[in-house]
């Protein structure tokens, strides 16, 4: 590949790339790594591999560089399904870099002889200040409006709810959790009645802020036959009287259908 | 003045507020504070007008109608991703959002998925998707959005090299991909995050390809053979239509090849090619398609030849895509007056652009391909009328509309001949193309779901989830692997973020199931048949909506319609345990019993 400087420079930064997809700790720099290696650097190995030294447009060029990349992605996840270790982190780290630096090695041989101008930066026009300005600023706004869409906005008008759940802790399903999970949108008090069997009963006072959610183990004594039924009753504080919710269980648990 | 209103940097500027104000508006929305939708057209005109009317310009240069375009894709796609960030939110999203959850599970492709079981066997863009998740760390939603809008970027430059070397005119090619953004399904449906979104941008640069390879030296046409094959394979993996599509679009250029003498080589390879792997594909891996999309087609003729022989009611139009029960707010007479206008253009451009094709360039098979597509798409416009028949009509209009586009590059020429008024006749060209794009907009996607709907809010700076997202979340860090049958909006959020194997719908028929008030002989046989001891009991009307049911029921506005009592009371009576309860949904565990 020498004397071709952007088959070099394809192939380092797919080593480079990969290098840091895989093990730098920090996502966004593994996203930075990752977005060449898997959107350009395959695509463009290939296109030049197949053109050779031939003239292809750099606007067609880099379209196409995108589209093959894809179409080695689509691809690419079907030929490293084959293998027994699949589709994980390190085999698209290996599989991707080895198409970039094979096409390239390609390209290399199918170019008639080193182009030292190749790989060189086109030259751009450079844009005024103005312009920069105005670009700058249509990215703030642009930022601005991705930034809005991802805030969670308060709905007020969004009818409200608090749920109640309720699990065996474990497999020997000797207790049970009881979740009550606010999704209101101002602090709300409720009572919270667990019966366990019909001889055993415990009350807690539940105070929860919009979003908070409050986990209680409670233990099921053991019965030497047959099931305990666990009920826990959820009832809003201002409204004593009037069940709001209700979960039940059998435990421990038979596990067949009905 | 005029020349700097109309320079890149500011029309960049003028798309960038734009997004902001549709950003704004779905963000009111989200508040529910029924914003009016003034402000989200405004900001889609904002975006688009200006490039429009760029593009009628004689003054741009290729690269700057090239850039003009990519950032028109951009922009519009930005709409898309504004509605809905940072959560999936359309229907078949969930479904291939769990499917990469699946391949990031188990490092292997084709693990089952309940809402389309075929969709695990077209795993192109779930695999490379899973490229992007692992290599980078993010999560599937921004993967997904980053390869989507980078499709999205591809499709946009493949079609403005497809018009420009078919036509000849980068001028014409611009105006061409501006009318292809009019297509109905553009804005919303195209840009999801679904097989298709993936594989269509391909089939574009396919046709692409093998248009430059017509027109390079021989020398060259080698080259341009590794897209096309490339291409080929990719989408046999990725869409099943897409691939049926490309074999036929392959198959009639190598009739028309032969039938019209065309003095260069027979394609007859691709299309052997694409017509070999489509078929290969669906044999060897793929058999589920069958009975999955030929159902589909089936019921679609017969309900053209009920609706044309009058046996069946004709669909009214702007109704719901939906056949939930929920009333949904009815498109306004004005909108559809606008999405009706758009046909009517399209229809005069489509007319003015056949006369001029046919007589200046019916020698080129292709264009003579195109000018099917362009007859085809106003035929398919009919199937809108048929119930079961809209929604193929609709889907197969995406193709269509590429070879209408490039008719329409003639019609276009036509009005921006020289001569005088050359600036009104601009501005009347840039109105009718917005016109297209708002139209197709508002007939490819309800009117109710223009604008966002709260899914996640925020309260006491802590986020609050609507009731079936949190049981999808409670599901995720519970229940997790768990098999699950519910209402279909419910299954879907099940699936992703929620990552529980979740039935929904009629294969089984779990609709019965969930919506009936009574519990029948056969419900809890069939329940236990499929493993399925979790169900979740939904009195929303709005549950077996994939497109709205997700989402808070908002006072006064949408989502307050209730099914009857009986459908969570009938398996209170088995009785069996209540593992969740959240106001309108419970959960159940019907291996819970006494």
């Amino acid at each position: 590949m020498r004397g071709n400087r952007d088959l070099q420079r394809a192939c380092l930064a797919a080593v480079v790339g990969a290098l840091v997809a895989a093990l730098a700790p920090w996502a966004y720099v593994r996203l930075l790594g990752a977005l060449p290696l898997t959107l350009f650097l395959p695509g463009y190995a290939i296109v030049a591999a197949a053109f050779g030294s031939r003239e292809l447009a750099p606007p067609k060029r880099i379209m196409l560089s995108v589209a093959v990349s894809l179409m080695v992605l689509a691809l690419g996840a079907f030929v490293l399904n084959i293998f027994p270790f699949g589709l994980e982190t390190a085999s698209w780290a290996v599989l991707l870099p080895l198409v970039v630096i094979a096409a390239c090695r390609g390209a290399a041989l199918r170019r008639e002889r080193p182009q030292p101008g190749r790989g060189g930066r086109p030259a751009l026009p450079r844009p005024a200040v103005g312009t920069l300005v105005i670009g700058a600023l249509a990215a703030v706004i642009a930022l601005g409006a991705l930034v809005l869409a991802g805030k969670p906005l308060p709905a007020e008008n969004a009818k409200g709810f608090t749920a109640l759940w309720m699990l065996p802790t474990d497999s020997r399903e000797d207790a049970v959790a009881i979740g009550v999970d606010s999704n209101q949108h101002q602090a709300r008090s409720y009572r919270l009645e667990v019966s366990l069997g019909k001889d055993q009963s415990k009350t807690y006072r539940v105070d929860l802020d919009p979003g908070e959610e409050r986990v209680y183990e409670v233990d099921v004594p053991p019965r030497p036959s047959g099931r305990t039924h666990v009920v826990a009753s959820l009832y809003k504080e201002a409204k004593p009287q009037k069940l709001y919710r209700r979960v039940t269980s059998w435990l421990p648990r038979q596990m067949t259908f009905p | 003045m005029q020349a700097r209103l109309e320079s890149p940097p500011v029309i960049a500027l003028l798309a960038a507020v734009g997004l902001f104000l549709c950003s704004l508006a779905n963000a009111l929305a989200r508040e529910t504070r029924d914003p009016t939708q003034l402000i989200y057209w405004l900001g889609v005109l904002l975006i688009a007008v200006p490039i429009f009317l760029r593009l009628t310009s004689t003054q741009p240069s290729y690269r700057e109608r090239l850039g003009l375009v990519l950032l028109l894709g951009l922009a519009l796609y930005g709409v898309k991703v504004v509605h809905d960030a940072p959560l999936f939110t359309l229907s078949d999203e969930y479904i291939h959002a769990f499917n990469v959850q699946q391949i990031e599970k188990f490092d292997h492709l084709y693990h089952f998925n309940p809402a389309i079981s075929t969709s695990p066997y077209y795993p192109g863009l779930e695999g490379a998707t899973s490229a992007l998740t692992m290599l980078t760390g993010a999560s599937i939603y921004l993967s997904g959005t980053i390869l989507i809008g980078a499709a999205r970027l591809v499709q946009m430059a493949a079609l403005f090299f497809l018009f420009a070397r078919l036509s000849g005119s980068a001028r014409g090619a611009g105006l061409g991909v501006a009318v292809y953004t009019g297509t109905s399904n553009f804005l919303f449906w195209g840009a999801q995050f679904s097989y298709e979104s993936l594989s269509l941008p391909l089939v574009c640069v396919v046709l692409m390809a093998f248009v430059e390879r017509e027109e390079a030296p021989p020398r060259l046409r080698g080259a341009w053979t590794v897209p096309i094959v490339l291409g080929i394979l990719a989408i046999t993996i990725t869409h099943h239509l897409s691939s049926y599509a490309l074999a036929v679009i392959f198959v009639a250029l190598a009739v028309l090849y032969r039938v019209m003498k065309v003095d260069k080589p027979n394609p007859w390879p691709f299309a052997a090619l694409a017509v070999g792997s489509a078929a290969a594909w669906l044999l060897i891996a793929a058999q589920s398609t069958v009975g999955y999309l030929f159902p589909v087609l089936e019921s679609a003729v017969k309900a053209i030849f009920e609706t044309a022989f009058g046996d069946t009611e004709a669909r009214q139009l702007f109704g719901s895509p939906s056949d939930t029960a929920e009333a949904v707010a009815g498109t306004p007479i004005g909108a559809r007056a606008i999405a009706l206008l758009a046909i009517a253009i399209l229809g005069v451009i489509s007319l003015i652009g056949l006369r001029q094709v046919w007589r200046r360039e019916r020698r080129k098979p292709l264009v003579i391909l195109f000018c099917a597509f362009t007859v085809a798409f106003f035929a398919a416009l009919m199937l809108r009328f048929a119930p079961a028949a809209w929604e193929t009509g609709n889907r197969a209009g995406g193709y269509f509309f590429i070879g209408l586009s490039f008719v329409a590059i003639y019609g276009t020429a036509q009005l921006l001949r020289r001569g005088p008024r050359l600036m009104g006749r601009r501005l009347l060209l840039s109105g009718a193309l917005a016109v297209v794009l708002v139209g197709g907009a508002i007939s490819g996607w309800s009117w109710d779901l223009q604008l966002a709907r709260p899914l996640k809010a925020s309260a006491d700076g802590k986020d609050v989830f609507s009731e079936p997202l949190a049981l999808a979340e409670f599901a995720k860090q519970r229940l997790d692997g768990s098999r699950f049958a519910g209402p279909e909006a419910d299954a879907r959020v099940l699936l992703f973020p929620g990552g529980q194997v979740a039935f929904g719908g009629q294969g089984p028929d779990i609709e019965d199931v969930v919506d009936e008030p009574q519990l029948r002989d056969w419900q809890l046989p069939l329940l236990e048949r499929n493993h399925l001891p979790y169900l979740v009991a939904d009195r929303r009307l709005l549950s077996e909506d994939t497109l709205r049911g997700q989402y808070f029921s908002v006072e006064d506005q949408y989502g307050n319609e209730l099914r009857p009592q009986g459908v969570v009371h009938k398996f209170s009576e088995v009785p069996v345990g209540r593992v969740w309860q959240g106001g309108r949904i419970v959960l159940f565990n019907l291996r819970d019993r006494p």
